[in-house]
């Protein structure tokens, strides 16, 4: 490993490793996220009526609570995934991607928490 | 190549638009009749519209391409005519979902209001 050119520097450490994860895990919350939609869509054209009562009464149930919470947790990560690639892609300066992945990572769990507990103040009834 | 960056529009569009609406649909759900007034006021005005069909448009669109990408992942798909069938039927039948869904919604139900 030298410490010159850009290929020199990385050559001989070979690959991180987590390119494959990664690549599978986005693959795994996608079939996830195809189920979850297709029942979320689905629900709500059954629905038809979107008023505050009818919503409610339709999200309180355990079944499609806590379906909902899965939706939630798997659209959050697959999004997180998918924007982190556009980062990498994109953002160059070591920096700046990392804070901008740190941004990323903090909107996507608080992001996630937030709808989640939301569901389940609506499932208990608060 | 035009499937490849709808796919990545289309999916981190809705990363950022649509995970802000579910954020605020549920919040406002949670906080209560008044604030869920405030969201289906906003969603039943021309630009909410504007968003819902959007990204109704965005999910089929994404869902179709990542169908596709599924097949490719596989090894399947990559003869030149069956990828370019595919390439312009993917985004073809995720119009006419979106399309579907949104004559349902407004000749059964009126619309979002």
């Amino acid at each position: 490993m030298g410490d010159g050119t850009s290929i020199g520097r990385v050559r001989g450490l070979g690959s991180s490793h987590h390119g494959a994860h990664h690549w599978l895990t986005h693959r795994f919350t996608a079939i996830a996220n195809l189920v979850l939609m297709s029942w979320f869509i689905i629900s709500l054209l059954l629905l038809g009526d979107y008023s505050y009562a009818s919503v409610i009464g339709w999200i309180s149930q355990p079944l499609s609570s806590v379906a909902m919470m899965l939706l939630c947790a798997n659209l959050f990560w697959h999004a997180q995934m998918g924007l982190q690639v556009l980062i990498e892609d994109y953002v160059h300066d070591p920096g700046m991607k990392f804070g901008v992945l740190t941004v990323l990572n903090l909107a996507a769990v608080g992001g996630g928490a937030f709808c989640i507990f939301s569901v389940a103040t609506l499932a208990f009834g608060a | 190549m035009l499937v490849s960056i709808l796919h990545r529009a289309t999916g981190d569009g809705m990363a950022l638009v649509g995970l802000a609406v579910l954020v605020w649909w549920l919040g406002a759900l949670a906080s209560g009749p008044e604030a869920y007034e405030t969201f289906a006021w906003v969603m039943a005005s021309p630009i909410g519209y504007l968003v819902m069909v959007g990204l109704t448009w965005a999910f089929f669109t994404h869902m179709m391409s990542g169908l596709r990408h599924f097949v490719l992942d596989i090894g399947a798909g990559y003869e030149l005519d069956t990828n370019k069938m595919w390439s312009i039927l993917s985004p073809m039948i995720a119009i006419v979902l979106t399309v579907a869904v949104w004559t349902l919604l407004v000749i059964r139900d009126g619309g979002l209001g």
